[in-house]
């Protein structure tokens, strides 16, 4: 028989029987449902985070030395002369006590230049980032992050009040978005000057930030970079370089892997969901093919071939599967959708999970199908005739 | 003539050890092709055993059952069912029209699983709905259809696959008496045109109406007479 009409005669069997069809349909429509959603929460979530990296800069290289002396003010005026570099922003770091009129806390603090902030693009809460022309001075500002001012029992209005940096007072000129950004978590930050005065001893640095002028030439200014370091530190042969470069790739590579293991983890749960689907169209195919014993007697003695029977009824099956499947995609991008406006990562629609769940619903359906569709086919035609 | 039906010392028992049941016990018919014949006898004579043997619904215990030429007892469920489509029209007593199917549909039917494409397929089931006066209600599914209409229906389907033979099961009992005339009528016409019929029926008022009566009683022949009644 021919496959349309058997398609055919299956939708309009689950037409005619509208509310058992969708019962039926409903634990492959809740299985495909979750599938989308929490998959796409995992995915949506993820890269939510990757943006973030991607904020922070595709551009940007890190070096850090392994040791508190081994980059210095030098280091970074020789890595400046590089081609390909477009900004080079040094940093220093220490560790402090932060005093507040409330409480204290120890804190690392870190010096920055005046380029850190448009390399970095820290996110403000309240008040701003160190002022450009003052980054460079020493003046004694600084800007905390929400948990450190949390920490200090500070408000939103302490900007411009004092707080005390060991035992030297600095004016407070904003506080970061702590959700935004990566490492800021108790950190202050001070102008670079300010910091070698107070909490670092200059020249060394413990991280120079490098913005390359397109991504493409990372890899290519990395290596540069590595034998510059290498050259100046006097570091030969086998010996193990006393710095590290990092990108934003091998962070975004990290993130990818626990996207995936996320996206697994939660597709796996609803996959079983989407089993026990199957097994409510296999359990209801049963009951069909019992209620229908004598149109499929019918069927035989006009000349239906066990395989032609089987057929409709796998194609019953593939088609409740599928239906149930398509909706189960509408309902789960919806939700979805909802989910990221209410996590605020960004929705996003991907054609190749949809056409996954889709199949997995197909394969449900031929595998849960198949057993009620032999049942169907092997009913001897006699029987099957003078069934009441 | 040609003989459409031929059945050789042919047994049918059912169940086994004490409680066995001797439907049919040493039948031997010939029905040859264009005869109109009525296989009457009381429930339990073995009349539906009959009938699902020339139907090609099952085989026998023993004996040879030939139809359209095939020995039954040689053919799979596969050639068997493939005899079934092009050899029997099948019509019941209950109709026994396809559900959710529109007429036009349920004639086509055995066309399809012969493999006619649908488009062919559903030219001739109109042809054959037009035959029997039916082409205006060829979109009703048989819920919409009086009895008498589904009977013509379900006569247009086994006609459509020109068969060898129309075997006819009780067709007229579920139908008012008018109504079963007309059917008998058509069955007439039908025979007319040299098309083969043999009825199972227990009403021997239908039975007179064919030429030829086949009175089966547990299970033997008694009576094989020839002959307007």
């Amino acid at each position: 028989m021919n496959i349309l009409i058997a398609a055919r005669l299956a939708f309009s069997r689950i037409l005619a029987t509208k509310t058992r069809s969708g019962l039926t349909m409903l634990g492959i429509i809740i299985g495909v449902m979750s599938l989308i959603a929490l998959v796409s929460v995992a995915q949506g979530a993820t890269s939510g985070i990757q943006d973030q990296f991607k904020g922070l800069g595709a551009r940007n290289l890190n070096i850090t030395g392994t040791t508190s002396t081994s980059l210095t003010i030098d280091d970074a005026r020789e890595i400046e002369k590089e081609p390909g570099i477009e900004i080079v922003s040094e940093t220093v770091s220490g560790r402090a006590t932060l005093s507040s009129n409330q409480a204290s806390t120890r804190a690392q603090i870190v010096g920055v230049d005046s380029d850190y902030k448009s390399v970095v693009d820290p996110d403000i809460f309240v008040g701003s980032f160190l002022p450009d022309v003052e980054t460079a001075s020493d003046a004694r500002l600084i800007v905390l992050s929400t948990t450190l001012a949390t920490d200090l029992e500070l408000d939103a209005f302490s900007i411009g009040s004092t707080i005390a940096v060991g035992s030297t007072e600095f004016t407070i000129v904003g506080i970061l978005d702590d959700a935004d950004g990566f490492g800021t978590r108790g950190t202050a930050y001070i102008p670079l000057e300010t910091a070698f005065k107070y909490v670092a001893v200059p020249p060394y640095l413990s991280s120079i930030t490098v913005q390359t002028i397109n991504e493409e030439i990372v890899p290519e200014v990395t290596a540069n970079l590595t034998a510059l370091l290498k050259a100046r530190h006097n570091i030969t042969g086998e010996r193990e370089a006393d710095f590290v470069i990092t990108d934003a790739s091998q962070l975004l590579d990290a993130i990818g892997t626990v996207q995936q293991f996320l996206s697994l983890l939660l597709g796996g749960i609803a996959s079983i969901s989407l089993v026990v689907g199957g097994i409510g169209i296999m359990n209801i195919m049963l009951v069909s093919v019992r209620e229908r014993t004598r149109e499929i007697g019918i069927r035989r003695a006009i000349g239906a071939q066990q395989s032609q029977i089987l057929t409709q009824f796998l194609i019953e099956a593939i088609v409740l599967s599928l239906v149930g499947g398509i909706i189960g995609v509408i309902i789960g991008e919806i939700v979805a959708y909802f989910l990221a406006q209410l996590g605020e990562w960004n929705f996003v629609l991907s054609p190749s999970m949809i056409l996954a769940s889709l199949g997995f619903s197909m394969f449900v359906g031929v595998v849960f199908g198949v057993w009620p569709a032999r049942t169907a086919s092997k009913l001897k035609p006699v029987e099957a005739l003078r069934f009441e | 003539m040609s003989t459409v039906v031929e059945m050789l010392n042919v047994t049918k028992t059912f169940g086994e050890g004490s409680s066995i049941v001797k439907a049919l016990d040493g039948v031997d018919i010939r029905i040859e092709k264009g005869e109109f014949v009525a296989i009457v006898g009381a429930s339990g004579s073995g009349k539906s055993t009959m009938m699902n043997l020339i139907g090609c619904l099952d085989r026998p215990t023993t004996g040879l059952v030939k139809v359209a030429g095939e020995d039954l007892s040689n053919l799979n469920d596969k050639k068997l069912t493939s005899l079934r489509n092009y050899a029997i029209g099948f019509v019941f007593q209950s109709f026994f029209l396809l559900p959710k199917t529109d007429a036009l549909d349920n004639v086509a039917t055995p066309l399809f699983y012969r493999g006619v494409p649908a488009k062919e397929a559903r030219k001739k089931a109109m042809e054959m709905l037009s035959k029997l006066g039916m082409a205006d209600r060829y979109t009703h599914q048989s819920t919409e259809l009086s009895g008498g209409q589904q009977q013509r229906v379900a006569i247009a389907r086994a006609l459509v696959t020109q068969p060898s033979l129309i075997l006819a099961d009780e067709p007229t009992g579920a139908l008012d008496s008018t109504t079963g005339k007309q059917v008998m009528d058509l069955f007439e016409n039908l025979n007319r045109e040299g098309i083969t019929i043999v009825l199972i029926t227990h009403d021997l008022e239908i039975a007179k109406r064919a030429k030829r009566r086949i009175t089966l009683k547990d299970g033997k022949i008694i009576n094989d007479e020839r002959g307007a009644a």
